[in-house]
């Protein structure tokens, strides 16, 4: 009976709206745990699979020799390998593309990469405006290889342990 | 069944003959023993000691593990290849083994379908604790087909002992001993044996490799596709390697009836030539002298209009005896629906004299298989391991087995096992064969052979080989074999009719070396003036190949040859064919002869892009699919007849498939069996002039055979890949006056050409050998026949 | 007088309450269902067939594309499946990181299924929350993985690698909006390695659970939206296929993890909570306490993985890949990297099946094989799938409005149905 009569007042008075009004209530005052992106970014980790690259040895030449460990583990069959003696007689790609709409970034063919040439660098800001940009060709993969090599040096160096 | 014997491997009971390996055995069984030197058609080596099992005999067990490959088996023997010993052997050898193998799998081609990945993953250890340097090995250059690595070679001598045992010429040996040892040639030469890419597939690792597919693709990137080739009449069973529509390899798909687990250097790269630049891939027509590109409608109007346009009987027509016997079929079909029998696919063929005695349905006489139980063979006329590769093999291991080889030729051929040779010069050779007759006492049928016969005299080989003929007979194991270089002899008929009687005189077998892949077929699909389909006789036979060319068409139709390299006289065939009206080129290819001459180019596929059937030698009908789509707007030649034939309203040209054309034509050959007997007597010949002027031979080498291989780029670099050369004895140089390596200009009647001078004594005096269908030869008059050698002017 | 006859309602398949692509006929009279007919397939892919043309481990990535929020969790399945064809077993260290990732990923997949659950219902506040900490978690899938949901991680011998030992911090350059300082303060729970965060966020949880809790249970409109809703009594849940918290809500004591346990569930305390009365609210009360459930598990095995350093994979590289300096100057094991990542390995040829007690129901994996390289058949056992079947008999004589309750109750991702 008693029981009962606590129940209806409860109903009554709102009680249990009133105790989420003022939990929500008091987030208005918390600190924010928001971040603004792009100006301020999350944490991103050193094994974070996004856009590939090629990588080059310090001399300049590429590592990619084109033993298409990578074309044939990929399970979503995005990359194309076609390959060729070069004239120096060494095993190298004619062609390596890519094709971002098919991959599923599992990251299978840089842990198949016997040479360090084919990563998953940590970018994930990029955008296609046209057909077919979505083809990452050897000149383009080359490219963002070159151009982030530090990061994704750093990034490999220390996640080495643990490969 | 006296000699089975059983023996237990794994557990499992086996019947096996007395003197068999264990790994004989167990592969019959279906039991997995891992290897690298063993291979069923080579000797054993037992230097690889991958094979090692635990075996015991009579309840006691052998001391150490045995190799399975040179353990002969015996009544009782037990055998376990996994137990833990055996497995232990084989882990500890594997791990020998790639102590000194570099790092290469990435780079290398064999990855993916090496043999030493695939022991080492079902028997090795899966790390190493080999820790030291390893051993780096000079590289050898074994010319333009096979890559080498040799730091990769594991030794297991497959190569050197293919060289050995099957081609016949040690290429490849080993050196130097344990780590120290080396595969190489002595030499540093190049390997041209025309069998020698079958190492490729020998090496178990990637020490050896294809050098035209040189990084190209990876084994699982490939489909496989069954073929036949195109080539020699052997049909050897092929495996097209296919990849986003381009033929990318050829592998051997092994047929113990045709050819083995072989095939020839020709069967295996001429598919560079699918890809090559010159593939015709569009309808050209030329108007005011100038190709321009059409569409198929236009084209086959074109084509349509002009051949209604001539009388029918003017139409001549000149069919590769390798195209497939549907194209051949209907083609004959269409020529004589136009009113023409004027069709004929004996491009290479100078005397036709014989055409109304000649066997209905000529063939090999003998199944392939058969000719390795041969115990006397006669070689008239051929350049046999150019001609026929795979037939030279088998007819070496007859030989190796006791054979008595004797080559009746025009040059020395040099031949990889014994064998007695008779050379001489073109019309000479009669009189060699003469001889032969004249040995084993027979009269001749005719005026011609008795007066041949009687101008023979008999010499101690003679008699000999007359013994071993009719030695052969009693267990009819002897054979007569015409090769192709006797079709081209002006005295062909002759020649034949000298080989009926020597055959019939011993009482062995007559057969024919058909030059091409679908030449016996061409019988059976009436490509032939005076034959029908079936093989039935014509009584009133159309113009042969040479009378269409002396007695020039109006209208010309050409079906996949090169008139300035596939036909026996390229000079009178292209004077004839610019006097035509009409040429209508049906090609795979662009050639200058035929952009000079056709007036039309019908673009066709090649053999890896149709389905089709050739019949081999042996009369075996090998049927194929296509493999890849035929470039740009080539189509199918079977198709493009039927269009024709609808175009032109005929009757009987409504296939829908060309399954449907097979069917059609096995139900018309069902009765119709091969035959090498002559039909009826030879005619009346007149003897021509013994010791006349000097002669030309002009023999087709190896990769000039047709106009595929001659588009096959790593094939011309090897030095089997002929060029112009004149090739003559030092006395006839002597007396000419030419020193070797002096140019000479070659006159052939009105035909010329310029060569330089080879000294051999590899050629008889009285002849002069000047390949045909080499680059240089497309001005040059018949294969055979009288040639003027001067020197050449500047 | 007109006829009157039942409305035949269209919801979806492109409705925000249901739940990706699911189209519903819906036969009602008035606003009661008639009957419910659920059409599926939207989101079919073929993952089943798909497997069959590729090495095993291949298509470990597509496990996680079927229940996309409890990814590692169909990983598990079909991993446990294919170590169970080769008769392997990975290491201690490997099954602990596993458990400790299952139930991450069922805390994930609760606070997905609350937050879209209330919201459905109506509160939006739950929403946010949830997907606050969903966020913290994520991160541990990216620290461990490189990606934040679809992490192939799990492989057939353990796990790819081990724990890092430093957790991803943030840059803590001042910005226009936070000063170095704020930074700094949130890299706090990340200067240490990924199992400090963890802990971190294990002491912090339960509290926001409390918080779900205060916003919601009480709640007269979250009572009156689920309390009697969609009501399945324990015996009707068991005939119709139920697992996971929709038969534990119907008050059936049966959890995999207690019952058939796997990983290292059977070193670790956990109890299973049950529901009485079948309905929407006693699910939602079972889930919540899943998650504190799971909180404990994450405990135990962040002490034990600490203390227990060691292998997260099997050093058989007959089946697992060896290591990269290994590959580089091994010939043996360059062999085995290659053939790994080209061929994969061969299991003998036989029929598994396996189940994990995924944060939805029991996720199992059937493979036959026939001794090749990939599976001849891969069929998933999906618990959304059973449920989902249950629609109709659910929301039978209910309102409209309840669908959209059970279909929240229900937990339904179409990746795992459609497959």
């Amino acid at each position: 009976m008693l029981q009962r009569a606590r129940d209806y007042l409860n109903s009554l008075l709102l009680l249990e709206v009133l105790k989420g009004l003022r939990l929500t209530g008091g987030y208005l005052f918390k600190r924010k745990f928001t971040i603004q992106y792009p100006e301020e970014k999350a944490p991103i980790s050193p094994r974070f699979r996004g856009l590939h690259a090629l990588r080059r040895y310090p001399n300049g030449e590429e590592r990619c020799i084109a033993c298409k460990l990578c074309e044939a583990v990929c399970p979503a069959l995005a990359i194309t390998i076609e390959a060729e003696p070069r004239e120096d007689g060494s095993r190298r790609t004619t062609r390596y593309d890519i094709d971002l709409f098919k991959c599923i970034y599992c990251g299978f063919c840089e842990e198949s990469c016997p040479v360090d040439s084919i990563v998953e660098t940590d970018i994930y800001e990029y955008h296609f405006e046209n057909r077919g940009d979505n083809i990452m060709t050897k000149d383009k993969l080359l490219a963002i290889g070159d151009r982030y090599e530090e990061r994704i040096a750093a990034a490999r160096a220390a996640d080495a342990p643990y490969r | 069944m006296s000699d089975k014997i059983t023996l237990e491997i794994d557990g499992r009971s086996c019947k096996a003959a007395l003197g068999e390996m264990i790994i004989a055995v167990a592969d019959r069984e279906g039991i997995a023993i891992p290897r690298f030197c063993y291979h069923p058609k080579l000797s054993v080596a037992a230097n690889c000691r991958m094979c090692l099992v635990e075996a015991e005999q009579g309840g006691r067990p052998f001391p150490k593990p045995v190799p399975a490959c040179a353990t002969p088996v015996a009544d009782g023997m037990k055998v376990q290849t996994r137990s833990h010993k055996a497995l232990e052997a084989q882990r500890g050898t594997m791990e020998f083994l790639l102590i000194n193998h570099p790092l290469d799998c990435p780079i290398c081609d064999q990855g993916g379908e090496c043999e030493l990945q695939d022991v080492s993953m079902g028997y090795g250890e899966d790390i190493s604790r080999f820790s030291e340097r390893k051993r780096v090995v000079q590289d050898e250059d074994l010319g333009p087909l096979i890559a080498t690595e040799m730091t990769r070679c594991i030794h297991c001598t497959r190569c050197v002992r293919f060289g050995a045992e099957i081609a016949g010429v040690r290429e490849l040996g080993a050196t130097g001993r344990g780590e120290e040892m080396r595969i190489g040639t002595f030499t540093a030469q190049t390997v041209q044996h025309e069998l020698s890419g079958n190492i490729i597939d020998l090496c178990p690792v990637g020490a050896l490799t294809s050098k035209p597919y040189r990084f190209s693709a990876r084994a699982w990137e490939l489909t496989e596709r069954d073929s036949i080739s195109p080539h020699d009449s052997v049909g050897a069973n092929l495996q097209l390697h296919v990849r986003r529509n381009q033929v990318l390899r050829v592998h051997p798909r092994p047929n113990e009836a045709v050819n083995e687990t072989w095939i020839s250097d020709r069967d295996r790269f001429s598919y560079q030539g699918l890809n090559a630049a010159e593939r015709l891939d569009q309808p050209m027509v030329k108007r005011n002298g100038v190709w321009h590109d059409i569409d198929w409608t236009s084209a086959l109007k074109l084509a349509a209009d002009g051949l209604r346009a001539v009388e029918g009987d003017t139409i001549g027509c000149l069919v590769s005896p390798r195209a497939t016997l549907e194209e051949q079929f209907l083609l004959q079909k269409l020529l004589r629906a136009l009113g023409s029998g004027h069709i004929d696919s004996r491009l290479r063929q100078q005397d036709f004299r014989g055409d109304a005695s000649d066997p209905q349905r000529p063939w090999l006489g003998v199944s392939i298989a058969e000719l390795e139980q041969q115990k006397a063979l006669v070689l008239i006329g051929s350049d046999l391991r150019a001609e026929q590769p795979l037939l030279a093999h088998r007819i070496r291991k007859a030989a190796l087995a006791g054979a008595q080889v004797s080559v009746f030729n025009y040059f020395n051929v040099e031949l990889t096992h014994p064998h007695q040779s008779f050379t001489a010069p073109p019309g000479c050779l009669l009189v060699e064969l003469a001889a032969l007759a004249a040995a084993l006492e027979l009269r001749g049928s005719s005026d011609a052979v008795r007066e041949l016969i009687g101008l023979a005299k008999p010499e101690d080989a003679h008699h000999a080989l007359a013994q071993q003929l009719r030695a052969a007979r009693n267990d009819g194991n002897g054979l007569i074999l015409l090769g192709a270089l006797a079709e081209a002899d002006p005295d062909y008929t002759l020649i034949k009719a000298l080989a009926e009687a020597i055959a019939i005189g011993s009482g062995v077998r007559l057969g024919y070396l058909p030059s091409a892949a679908n030449s016996t077929g061409a019988a059976l699909a009436g490509a032939l003036p005076h034959r029908a389909p079936a093989g039935e006789v014509l009584e009133t036979p159309g113009l042969n190949a040479r009378e269409m060319l002396t007695s020039p068409r109006r209208a010309y139709l050409l079906w996949d040859i090169d008139p300035a390299a596939d036909v026996l006289d390229p000079a009178l065939a292209q004077v004839a064919l610019s006097d035509a009206q009409l040429v209508v080129a049906c090609s795979s290819f662009r050639t200058p002869a035929l952009e000079q001459h056709a007036h039309l180019l019908l673009p066709i596929s090649a053999f890896a892009e149709t389905s089709g059937t050739f019949v081999n030698a042996e009369g075996r009908w090998q049927g194929f699919q296509g493999a890849v789509a035929p470039p740009g707007e080539a189509r199918p030649g079977w198709k493009l007849l039927r269009v024709l034939g609808n175009l032109l309203e005929l009757e009987g040209f409504a296939y829908d498939s060309a399954r449907e054309l097979r069917t059609e034509l096995e139900t018309l050959c069902a009765n119709s069996s091969f035959d090498n007997s002559a039909r009826a007597l030879r005619p009346a010949l007149k003897v021509p002039d013994i010791d006349q002027q000097l002669m030309r031979v002009g023999q087709v080498p190896i990769y000039a055979s047709d106009m595929l291989t001659r588009h096959a780029a790593a094939l011309q670099h090897t030095p089997l890949g002929e060029s112009i050369a004149v090739h003559l004895h030092p006395e006839q140089a002597g007396e000419l006056g030419f020193a070797h390596g002096e140019r000479v200009s070659i006159r052939q009647g009105d035909a010329t050409a310029t060569a330089t001078v080879v000294i051999t004594d590899s050629v008889p005096k009285g002849c002069a050998r000047i390949p045909a269908a080499v680059p240089g030869s497309e001005t040059l008059g018949a294969q055979i026949g009288p040639v003027a050698l001067t020197k050449a002017r500047g | 007088m007109p006829e009157i006859r039942n409305y035949t309602l269209n919801f979806g398949p492109q409705h925000p309450a249901a739940h990706g692509v699911l189209r519903l006929v819906l036969e009602m009279s008035g606003e009661v269902i008639e009957r419910a007919d659920p059409h599926i397939g939207l989101l079919h892919r073929g993952t089943e067939k798909l497997a069959e043309t590729k090495p095993f481990n291949q298509s470990i990535g597509y496990m996680d594309r079927l229940d996309y929020v409890s990814m590692m969790c169909n990983e598990h399945g079909y991993v446990r499946a294919i170590e169970k064809l080769l008769g392997i077993e990975a290491p201690e260290r490997a099954q602990y990181i596993r458990t400790l990732f299952d139930e991450i990923t069922r805390i994930l997949n609760h606070l997905m299924w609350l937050g879209a659950h209330a919201l459905d219902v109506g509160a939006m506040s739950v929403f946010l929350y949830c997907f606050r900490e969903r966020e913290d978690l994520m991160d541990c899938y990216e620290a461990v993985s490189g990606a934040r949901l679809h992490a192939t991680y799990y492989r057939p011998g353990g796990v790819y690698r081990d724990l890092p030992g430093q957790m991803p911090r943030f840059a803590d350059d001042k910005t226009k909006w936070h000063s170095s300082a704020e930074f700094r303060r949130r890299n706090q729970a990340r200067e240490g390695s990924l199992l400090d965060f963890i802990q971190d966020f294990t002491e912090r949880f339960p509290a926001l659970v409390d918080e779900y809790e205060t916003l919601l249970t009480d709640n007269r409109i979250w009572k009156q939206r689920t309390v009697g809703i969609g009501v399945v009594d324990g015996e009707r849940a068991q005939a119709i296929g139920f697992t996971g918290p929709m038969l534990r809500g119907s008050g059936v004591e049966w959890d995999l993890r207690k019952k058939q346990p796997y990983a290292a569930y059977d070193k670790v305390d956990f109890d299973i909570p049950v529901g009485v009365n079948g309905d929407c609210y006693d699910r939602y009360l079972v889930r919540v306490e899943e998650m504190r459930q799971s909180n404990r598990i994450i405990r135990q095995c962040l002490d034990w993985l600490r203390a227990n350093p060691g292998p997260v994979m099997l050093g058989d590289h007959k089946v697992t890949p060896p290591n990269r300096v290994g590959m580089k100057d091994d010939m043996e094991a360059l062999i085995h990297h290659f053939k790994l990542f080209t061929e994969g390995y061969c299991p003998p040829a036989g029929e598994v099946y396996a189940a994990v007690e995924a944060p939805k129901g029991e996720f199992g994996c059937y493979i036959i094989a026939d001794g090749a390289n990939k599976p001849y058949r891969l069929k998933v056992r999906a618990p959304g799938f059973a449920h989902l079947s249950a629609l109709d008999e659910m929301s039978r004589g209910h309102m409209l409005a309840d669908v959209v309750a059970i279909i929240g109750t229900m937990d339904i991702v179409f990746g795992e149905v459609d497959r």
